[in-house]
Order: structure tokens, then sequence, then C-alpha cells
């Protein structure tokens, strides 16, 4: 008796609920009756409202309602990666960047006669002869007689010139001869040529070896840049001929560089530096490398708590041709960054303290689908020639240095080598400088593709410097400043210091603010969701549910509906057929049966439609039976505690 | 009284409701509720029941789960921020000009005579060539007193595990020079493992020391062997020391010095020492704002210890803030500065030039951390550009809109200026000084009733100050009392530098100026003291970066909306709707429950009993007989748990429903 209600229930809801629903048997009574049943707005007015305009109306405002849902949820879907950014302000401890530090000049100007006093010498010649200057306190000793006698390697390789312009000769200044300028003429300084005075204009000439008819021209305006330019690209054939230890050997030691060192309020000393040779800069020092593992970081701001150097700059030992700027360089940068000391590199003055005050910035971006920028460049088809964390630098240069060991054979000094390459020297490839000027020229075109295969990294530390130059030492205190140096420096060092060999420098946090922009996703799937529903609800107060509704009613049931009708068809057509044998008319009453009259219609699955096909009752008439006793009136009128065994009577039963 | 007739109108009210069991409620809210899901459960066939039965349960955890996360991001206290750049018009910031030097050498000699007297001659012996070559051309004695309180000492370093601890003036005073091997094996040891300072307890033995004075300058020996450090003992004479070993004899004699100098000037007063800083109508020759002229007497003067007498310009502390409307220099702040070098202390600051920082207005200049250098001989010209950061405080960032919530006490309130983070980390350090050291440092403000640490009141204050700078905790607990200011306001600068005055130009400039300070046709200035000072806005003055809240209750409101119209197309009436039917079916229990006791009750009142139960029969008649209710007292409560007499079938409850007349009814019925 217990279970007797729950099934009593179920089966008079299976008779009172009307059944129309999607087994309806014709189009049009299905779409009326997804209209009046679906919870959506507005296809249930279409169907209720009366007159025609009125109802044109709303399936106008419905459709419309369909189109602006469509198009705003293709709106928000388009609009779906898009980043939204934060700037977060932590005050803390911060990890102290390393700062590396070189002299401007790369090697020790005594210690390389050796490699280019022959160089030096020519070079020295040069000027005397373009341009009559002697050097009368020249520590290099030469003579002019020497000049016709020795055989000049380094003007024949790359002889200087001087051009005219117009008439398209130009005068080897060494030999003197004119000779015909065959090829291209490029010009370094600008590319709008000054054709005013033509003899002003000094260059040289770089040729295929193999091919000695192709030659191309650079042309300087000033014989500073073009001595220098020449000067360099010599410099650099000697230089790639010299191993890396002796290298090391001939630029300065720590101990030559660091006079004093301070940092957080304690004294450090060559210990804290890390050496790294820099094939441009020589011997550079980064403080705080973290290459020991430990990363210094700075717990007060401050000048008193940063990094406060004494740098020997020697500037007798300086070579007179390859720099001409006497200081320091120091680039600050983080621990696995490569310093690219000649790009982003800040000069430090000599005889005067360098205060430079820190603001650190943390950026990150949001890579793909986002931006178009990369974690750790391993997504990135360059190889990464240097030993640190990728950076859209590093990628340019292996990219550079990748397409001149492909066009060249050998590899530019100032990048490191691939795996399996050599540095480019005259002796192996005497092409090589042609090869290279006409390379360079094609990456800084673009031609190259780097700068199109490169990509920005996604997250980068920024320490953004304030400088700022105070006298050093002061006249008052240079005395004893100098006498104490001097005593610091050693017993090696026999002359007593002069203030323009020196360069103070203090590297400090001016506050520890570390300022994180940070791209975040401005939506999620979860916001998108939402927005979606957002939308629909807000049109046509729609739900999944809706859509599934709507899939259901407008593809599963209409096309099972259609599939009924041509099964009909089929069948009739055959009966027809079949009939048509005896000769018997169709009957006009099987056309007709449809929908309800149709016994096909009827789902064995569903016997409540057939007993509502069966029972056609008007929807809210009730059930033909003796109609209840009006319970509740009775129960106002009895008592509480009367009341109770009845409304429990249906559980006992 | 009233509860019972409460509780009987609650009763009528649910009788009305969906139904008297839970299945009945069930499909009553299905069929009626307004999310969309339910309704095809009940509406459909057996196999799609089914289907969206699941369905429906599938689209209820996913609003739930979906829910949590839109409520975990709201709580997150997320902030977007947003960035404006251009130009308007805006306060010119406080700029703060000081001379690197704090003090006139000619006004402070007096003070630091005997320092100074110590130190050449502690460096005459140190960088002495040869030993026994001694000058004893001296005049007057050293005041050993003062040196034996902080004194610089040699560290031989000849022999790398057993260095040799030299003093530099070894007299018949000096004690704890001569150190016993076992201590030095243990400094040595310290060195080695790269420590910086070495702690020695050193038994220290009275006597005359006879090694003859340092010799380092020889100049044949490649390696450096001498170190200078400076010896610090907790009280004096005692064995609590600590060497502070410098790679560097610069730095070290600077450091000395400065630690002297400090004990000597704190006992100083106040008033005194400002008469011995600069002045300034001697210090600020020229100024110009705009096109309006100015003079020394616009700028504000405060004491600060790092740098003397600092002079400000435009801090809005009497008189509001100027405001500057146009870019360029010719709209900016022009200054001409006499930091006259030839008057610097020698051995305090080592570098020439004027400081100077840019600032808010009413806040403490900190020149140490913020303030850059002019060079003289030279124009600085300094652009301004002012980066303006506001955030949003408390859930959103954990920063502090006036400092009134941090638990250190600012002692630079007595300055009058706002709260920043490094007044707070330096007065969280002066508190942890005069804690531990019962003296403040010379540097920082001063709390109530607390003196600055000197030589002869503290004996020990250098040596406690001194550990307690290199403190890594000490330090770590300031940094995280300390809160950032919400509103950050930087001001980003563009400095150049040219040479001022030009050669052709210098001799009328310096003429005129000399004569325009001291009212003499002599040239009282020079190209080693003279700063000219450009401070102007940028083209684009400012950035700022303000923060929003990118989750506000509105946008959690409408994402938790757009959730659940999304999958289920419901709103919060519908919410209210299941929570009805909740109260609902939590009445059936109740009912229920009763229902279940009353029965249980009548069990056990029938098994008292050990007739058997009354039949039909018999209750009819109980009804019908009167006289049959009064048999026994036993029975009254069976009488009342039975049943109304039904016989009639069950009244279709849903048609009952329908009936308008009963709404209204019961309400009326009490009234």
């Amino acid at each position: 008796a217990a279970t007797a209600p729950g099934k009593k229930i179920t089966a008079r809801l299976k008779r009172t609920l009307p059944v129309r629903g999607p087994q309806a048997p014709t189009l049009s009574e299905l779409m009326r009756w997804y209209c009046l049943n679906t919870n959506t707005h507005g296809c249930r007015r279409i169907v209720v409202s009366r007159g025609r305009l009125r109802r044109l109306l709303w399936i106008l405002l419905t459709l419309s309602a369909v189109g602006l849902i469509l198009w705003q949820c293709a709106e928000l879907l388009m609009n779906y990666y898009s980043a939204s950014v934060s700037v977060t302000v932590q005050f803390q401890k911060l990890p102290f960047p390393a700062v590396t530090i070189c002299n401007i000049n790369p090697y020790k100007y005594s210690a390389m006669t050796e490699y280019l006093s022959e160089l030096d010498k020519e070079t020295k010649k040069a000027l005397e002869t373009f341009y009559g200057f002697s050097e009368g306190k020249s520590k290099v000793r030469r003579s002019v007689d020497e000049w016709n006698s020795t055989g000049s390697d380094f003007f024949q390789q790359i002889p200087l010139l001087k051009v005219e312009d117009f008439s398209r000769t130009a005068t080897d200044l060494h030999s003197g001869q004119k000779r015909k300028i065959e090829g291209s003429v490029f010009h370094k300084d600008s590319s709008i040529v000054n054709s005013g005075d033509s003899n002003d204009i000094i260059g040289f000439q770089l040729c295929d070896a193999n091919n000695s008819s192709e030659c191309a021209l650079y042309t300087f305006s000033s014989g500073v840049n073009a001595i220098q330019e020449w000067y360099k690209l010599h410099y650099m054939n000697i230089m790639a001929q010299i191993p890396l230890e002796t290298k090391e050997k001939l630029s300065y030691s720590a101990d030559d560089l660091l006079l004093t060192c301070f940092f957080d309020g304690l004294s450090c000393d060559k210990r804290h530096f890390t050496r790294f040779h820099h094939p441009l800069h020589g011997n550079c020092y980064t403080f705080n490398s973290g290459e020991n593992g430990t990363i210094l970081s700075t717990s007060t701001g401050g000048s008193e708590y940063g990094l406060q150097v004494v740098l020997y700059i020697d500037e007798a030992d300086y070579n007179p041709f390859l720099v001409t700027s006497t200081g320091a360089k120091i680039i600050v940068h983080d621990q696995n960054e490569y310093p690219f000391i000649e790009d982003i590199g800040t000069e430090i003055e000599t005889a005067a303290a360098t205060s430079i005050g820190m603001h650190f910035t943390r950026s990150r971006k949001l890579s793909k689908p986002y931006s178009d920028c990369t974690e750790t460049g391993a997504d990135i088809p360059v190889e990464n020639l240097y030993n640190k964390s990728y950076s859209l630098q590093i990628c340019l240069h292996s990219c550079f240095q990748k397409a001149m060991v492909d066009s060249c054979g050998c590899a530019q000094y100032a990048q490191p080598l691939p795996a399996g390459a050599e540095y480019c020297n005259y002796k192996k490839n005497p092409n090589w400088m042609y090869c290279y000027y006409r390379l360079h020229e094609k990456f800084v075109k673009e031609q190259l593709g780097c700068q199109q295969i490169c990509k920005d990294a996604c997250s980068f530390k920024e320490w953004a410097l304030t400088t700022s130059i105070a006298q050093w030492p002061s006249t008052v205190s240079e005395d004893w400043m100098l006498r104490v140096l001097s005593w610091d420096k050693g017993q090696k060092l026999n002359k007593k210091l002069n203030k323009t060999d020196l360069a103070n420098l203090m590297v400090f946090y001016k506050d520890l603010n570390e300022r994180f922009i940070s791209e975040n996703p401005a939506n999620t799937l979860v916001i998108l969701l939402s927005n979606f529903g957002g939308q629909l609800g807000l049109w046509m107060s729609c739900s999944v549910v809706c859509v599934i509704e709507i899939v259901e009613v407008f593809f599963i049931d209409s096309l099972s509906i259609v599939m009924r009708r041509q099964w009909q068809k089929a069948k009739k057509w055959w009966n027809d057929r079949k009939r048509a044998g005896p000769g018997k008319p169709p009957q006009a009453g099987d056309v007709e049966r449809q929908g309800h009259d149709n016994p096909v219609c009827i789902d064995e699955d569903l016997p409540t439609f057939n007993t509502a096909l069966r029972l056609p009752l008007p929807q809210d008439s009730p059930l033909p039976r003796t109609p209840p006793p009006n319970y509740s009136t009775l129960r106002l009128e009895t008592a509480f505690t009367e009341q109770l065994p009845d409304t429990l009577e249906l559980g006992r039963h | 009284m009233n509860l019972k007739k409460y509780l009987v109108r609650a009763l009528h009210r649910l009788q009305k409701g969906p139904g008297y069991t839970y299945k009945e409620l069930l499909v009553w809210y299905c069929d009626n509720t307004n999310t969309h899901g339910p309704k095809r459960i009940i509406k459909e066939g057996p196999k799609k029941k089914l289907i969206w039965f699941f369905l429906t349960l599938l689209f209820a955890s996913l609003v739930f789960w979906q829910w949590g996360i839109l409520i975990n991001t709201y709580l997150s206290y997320n902030v977007t921020s947003s960035l404006s750049i251009g130009f308007k018009t805006m306060k010119f910031p406080a700029v703060t000009v000081c001379n690197a030097n704090p003090f006139k050498y000619s006004e402070v000699k007096h003070l630091l005579k005997e320092l100074d007297r110590l130190i050449e001659a502690a460096l005459e012996r140190i960088l002495q060539p040869t030993p026994g070559n001694v000058s004893d051309s001296v005049s007057p004695p050293l005041d050993l007193q003062l040196w034996n309180q902080i004194p610089l000492v040699l560290i031989d370093e000849h022999n790398k595990d057993n260095p040799v601890i030299l003093d530099i003036f070894e007299t018949n005073q000096t004690a704890g020079a001569n150190e016993t091997a076992a201590s030095n094996e243990t400094a040595g040891d310290n060195q080695n493992s790269g420590g910086n300072e070495t702690t020695m307890h050193s038994e220290t033995t009275a006597g005359n020391q006879t090694t003859a004075p340092p010799a380092p300058a020889n100049t044949t020996t490649e390696e450096k062997k001498y170190k200078l450090a400076v010896k610090l003992c907790s009280h004096q004479g005692s064995n609590n020391c600590t060497y502070r070993n410098f790679t560097s004899a610069a730095q070290a004699v600077t450091e000395w010095y400065i630690l002297q100098s400090t004990s000597i000037l704190s006992k100083v007063p106040l008033h005194e020492r400002i008469r011995m800083g600069y002045q300034a109508e001697d210090m600020i020759l020229a100024c110009l704002y705009g096109a309006e002229p100015c003079n020394y007497k616009n700028f504000t003067q405060i004491y600060h210890p790092d740098h003397g007498n600092c002079y400000i310009f435009n801090w809005g502390m009497d008189e509001e803030a100027l405001n500057s409307s146009n870019p360029g220099a010719e709209f900016g702040l022009k200054l001409i500065l006499d930091i006259s070098q030839q008057d610097y202390i020698p051995y305090l600051s080592s570098a020439a030039g004027a400081r100077l920082m840019l600032h808010q207005q009413k806040s403490f200049p900190f020149l140490k951390d913020q303030g850059i250098y002019a060079m003289a001989g030279t124009e600085t010209s300094i652009g301004v550009l002012v980066d303006e950061l506001e955030r949003m405080g408390y859930p959103y960032s954990d920063c502090t809109m006036n400092g009134s919530d941090v638990p250190v006490k600012n002692l630079y309130s007595q300055y009058n200026t706002s709260y920043s983070i490094q007044a707070c980390l330096r007065s969280c350090f002066q508190n942890h000084m005069v804690e531990i050291c019962g003296c403040g440092h010379y540097m920082f403000p001063l709390p109530k009733g607390v003196n600055y640490c000197n030589n002869e009141d503290n004996p020990g204050w250098a040596y406690c100050y001194s550990s307690l700078r290199s403190s890594i905790k000490q330090r770590q607990i300031c940094i995280d009392s300390c809160k950032e200011t919400c509103n950050d306001t930087q001001y980003k600068m563009t400095i150049s530098m040219a040479d001022w005055p030009s050669e052709a130009s210098e001799d009328w400039i310096f003429h005129i100026l000399s004569y325009e300070r001291d009212m003499s046709t002599n040239v009282t200035l020079d190209r080693n003291g003279i700063i000219k000072l450009n401070i102007y806005f940028q083209e684009y003055n400012y950035r700022t970066i303000s923060e929003s809240a990118a989750t506000t209750i509105v946008w959690l409101l409408s994402s938790l909306g757009g959730q659940f119209g999304f999958w289920m197309g419901g709103s919060v009436l519908c919410l209210i709707e299941f929570g009805e039917i909740i109260i609902d079916s939590l009445w059936i229990t109740v009912i229920n429950v009763i229902g279940w006791c009353k029965g249980l009750r009548q069990k056990r009142v029938r098994d008292q009993y050990p007739d058997a139960p009354p039949t039909v029969s018999e209750l009819v008649e109980a009804h019908t007989n009167l006289g049959f209710q009064h048999e026994a007292v036993g029975a009254l409560p069976r009488d009342e748990a039975l049943p109304p007499e039904p016989g009639t079938p069950p009244p279709n409850y849903d048609s009952l429903r329908v009936q308008p007349l009963d709404v209204l009814s019961p309400d009326s019925d009490v009234e």
C-alpha cells in the first residue's frame, strides 16, 4: 500500500498532463507547441498575438533579438583574447642586480704592442701622409723611411682611398695611384652624399676576393670615422687570431680595475666579482653575478647601502686609435641576462663620482594568443649562442652570426662562436670583410629576416637609472684621497695616482619598491559564459536549455516529422501501386489521415501521447470524475489537532 | 495562545501549498518553476526524462562550480590599472637644495681640529715608506683619548693564517694591541671564510709593545699585505670587540672619521649646528621661477643631518604650492648656487657638488635615497616627468593612506611632514637604536627624552650601532612593519649637463655674483664652487597610473546572473522559489515526524492494553456512542489520533489548489 501513492500520482500525471510535445504530427503543430511551451520569450507572443500586423511585429522583434544575441556573442568571442594591465607595487627586500663594469679600453696598450705595433705604425703613417699629422711623443718608435720599405699588408688588403665622386676615380692614399672605382659605393655616414667637396670624402674599398670586379667602396665624410673604422677592421682581424686565454691576460685584471669596493655598508673585494670576457671591451667584471649560487639583496635603499666602487682607469695605457673616450662602461642587468655593454651600457666619467639611483620594474606580458612574445625562446628557430636566458638582443645577434657563418663561412668577432665555426681572419677567409659589410647592410635593412623571426621576451626586468655626477675627489680631499688610494693600490704601482685615472661609482636602489606590471587575461571562460548568459537572458531570457530545446525541436524533431511524412508518402505510393494492380481507386481519406488520426504516429514510447490522442480533452477541463469534496474548507472548520491525522492519511495507507 | 494560532495558520497555508508529500511537492515545483531544466523532466517521456534529469543536474552543478570561481575571483580583489599621459597644470615639485658638505670647515675647525690631527698623523704612519722615520716634529701631543675610543688598526696579513693586528699609535696607554695567537687564528678563519667582519674576544694583555711601527709601503712586495680596520668595542677596554675590515684604506678612514665626527657633532646644540652650516644668502645666489624673480627668502630652511642646512623651494608648508602651466626650461626654476668647495671638511665628504632632490609638497627630503648630485662648474638641466601611482587601499593592496595604521612611531612628524616609507624605515631604525643602545643616532630625529650618542656618555655606541646596522633581522622587522603609501609620486628626471659659465662669460658672471653677494668688487667665487640648475616640466609632464577595482559587487552579481541565466535561465526569484520548496519540504518533514511520534505513542498505549485494538465498528460506536468515550482515560489520546472517518476517495489536491476561493479564506477567517 505504501508504494501506491507514488504510482498513482505518476499515473494521474500521465493522464492529466497534456502531451502535445515534440511528437506533434505536423511541423506547424510542432512549432506551435514549441512556441507555447518554450521558456524563451518572444516566440510565445508570435503564437498568442492576434492580428497579422502584431504577429509580424513580434516575428521581427524576435528575429532581431536573435540577431542581436548572435552579434553580441560574436563580439564577446572576438574580444576574448584581450588583456588588462595591472600594476602592483611591492615594498620588499629586493635582489640586487648584476652590475657589469668594463674599462672602455679593452686591452692594455702596453701589452698589445706585440700584436698591434705593425698596424699602429701604418695608421700613423697614413695619418701623416693624409693629414700631415705627426706624433712627436709617440711611444711606438717608427721612422718615415720604413714607410715605403715595408710591405704594408694592411693597405694592400684594404686600401684607404680618397674619393672623387663625380669622376668615379679614387686616389690610393698609400701609393698615390689613381684607380677607377668599380662596384657600388656605400656611404657610411649618411645616405645623402655630400657632393660639394669630394676631396673630403675618404673611404676604403672592400673587394670580393674571388671576383675582384665586385667591389664596394665605403666612404666617410670625416677622416676620423674612416680611420677608426679602418683600424677596427684590422684590429678585429688581429684579435680573432689570438686565443681567449691570452686575451684575458692582455686585458685588465680585477685588481687593476677595482680599487675599492663597498656594498651594503660592508667591504667587498674582487671575490665578489666575476670575470667575463667581452670581445670588444676585454675583461669586464660583474658584481653579484650569482655565479656562486647566491644573489645579494638589498634591504635598505639609499646611496650608503648600494654598491660603491672606485675604478682605476689607466688612461695612459689606452689604445689611441681604437677608443677615443676615457672612462668605464657599466650596465645593470639581471643575473640571467647577457650584458650587451656595447649596445646599452652607461658611460662613467673619470675624476667624478657617478651616482646611479635605480628603480626596479618587472614586466610580464601574456604570451600567445594574447600577444606575440616568447617565454623561453624555445619556439624561435634561432639557436641561442649566448649562455644566458633569451632576449630579443640575443636573438638578433645569434641570427646575424648564423647568417654570417652560413654566407661567409666564418664567425664575426664580436659575437660568440656557433658550434663548429671559427672567427674570421684574413689568413683563412680573405673575403670575409666584404662579406661582412654586405651582410651587415642587409641586416640593417631588415633583409635577413632576423627582425621578423625574433620576438620579444614575455617577461623582463628593468632597472630605470637616474644618473648624476659630482666632482670627486673634492679639491680639499683630493690630496689625502689620492695618497690613501695609492697606498691601497699597493706596492706594484710606483707612481702616485692621478685623479683622472679614477672613477667613483655608486649604484643603489632609490627605493625598495618593486613595480610589477603584468598583463592579465581580461576574460576567463567563466566570465565569457557569464557574458553569454547575460546576453541571452537580456534579449530573450534564453539559456543553454533553450538552445538544447531549439536543437531538439528544430533539428531532431522537425527532421523526424519530415522523415515520417516522407515515409508515409512512400508507403502510400507503394500502396497505390499495389492497389493500382487490382485497379482500386485511391482512398481520399488516406490523404487526410495525418496527425491525430494517423496510427503511424503512435509512439510506443509514450503511451501518454496516445492517451491524450484518444481522449482529446480540452486542456483545462478536469478529468471526468466526480468532483472531489472541497477538503480545505472542511479543514478550516476543524481544529489543528483533529486535522493532523487527516494529512497523514496518505502516508499511512 | 498566539503562537498556536500562528502555527495553525502556517499549517493551513502549507496545506494549501504544492502538496502533502515530497513527491507531490517536487512535481509541483518542477512544473511551475522558472528555471528551464526541471520542467522538461516531468514533461517528457521516460527516456528523455532521464536525459533531462541528468542534464539539469549537470547544469546545476556547472552553475555552482562557476559561481564558486566567480566568488573566488571577486574575493581576490584584483585591480585594473589605467594609464593617462599628457600635459596639465601641475604643482611644481618641492625642490630641496643642499651642499654635499654639511658644515663650513672654517666654522667647525675648532671642533674637529684634534680629529684631523689624529687622522693626519695616522695616515702619516700608515703611508710611511720606511719604518723608523716617524716624524717627531708633531708639536702638540695627540689626543689619544679620542683615538682610543674608536681606534683604527692595521691588520698584517703576511701570514694568511695568522694575521697580526697592529695598533697604529702603539703607546703605553694602548691596551689590547698585542693579540694572542689563539684568538688570531679564529680571526683568520673568519676572514678566510669570506666574512667582512671579524669578531674576536681577545685577552687583552696590557703591556708595552715592542714591535716597530708597520711598514706597509714596502715597494717590493707584490701583494697587499696590510688592511685597515676599525676596532669597535662594546665598552672601552672590554673584551667584546669587533674589527670592521676594509679592503680599502680610503673607505676605512672615511668610515672612521664619520663615526668620530658624529660623536663630536652630536654634542653640539642644534642652533649652533645650523649656524655652522651654509647660510641661504651665501649659498643661493640667484633664483628665477618662470619669469618671476625669487631669492633665498623663498626657500624654507631645514636642518638635514647628512647635509647640514638644506633649503626647500615651494615646500607648501606655509603658502600654497606654485603651479606650473607651461612646459620648457623658460618656465621652470633657475638657480645659481655656490657650494664654496674650498670650505669643505676634507675627510668627511670626498664628493663635491650640490645635492638636490625633487619631492612632493609637505614631504621630508631623503636626499641619501632619492637625491641627485649637481656638479660644480656646470649647468645641470633637469626635465621633470611626474609619475603618479594612485592605488586602492585595503583590501586591494597592502598600502597605507596616511601612515596612521603603521605600528612604527613616525619621528619625522616633528617636521610636520607627511608619511613616507623612508620616514618609517628610519624611525624604525632609530627606535631600535634607542631601545638597544640607549641613545639615538645622530642622522635621525630623536624620540622624546633621548640624547644623541657620543663617545663620552655611550662608550659602546659605535659597536652597538655597527652591529645593529648590519643586522639582517632588524632590517627585516622594519621592512615588515612599514607599509608603502598608496599614492606614490615619483619625479622622473632627464638630466643633462653643460659647462657653465663658458670661458668667455666667466669673468663678468663671477664678478656680478660676487658683487651681489659680498658687495665687494673682489671676485670671491670660482669654477669649483658655482652651479647652475634648471628644473622644468617636460612637454609630457605627467603620467598617472590609477587603479580601479577589477571586480565590483555589480560585476559579481551580473556575472552570477549571467552564469545562472546561461545554463538554466534562472534568476534570484528562482532561488527564492527553491528556498520556498525547501521550507515546504521541511514542514512536511515536521508533520511527518509529528505523525510518526503520534503513531508511536498510540502504539505504546495500545501495547498497554492486552486486549486487541478496537475494530472499526468499535470505533464507529465510539463516535456515535457518547457514553463510550468515558470508558477509560487511556483511550482519550487514541481517540484523538483517530482519523476522521473518510470513506470518500482521496481528494484531488491539484484541483483543490486551483480553487481560488481558499486562498484568502484562512487569513480572513482569523481576522
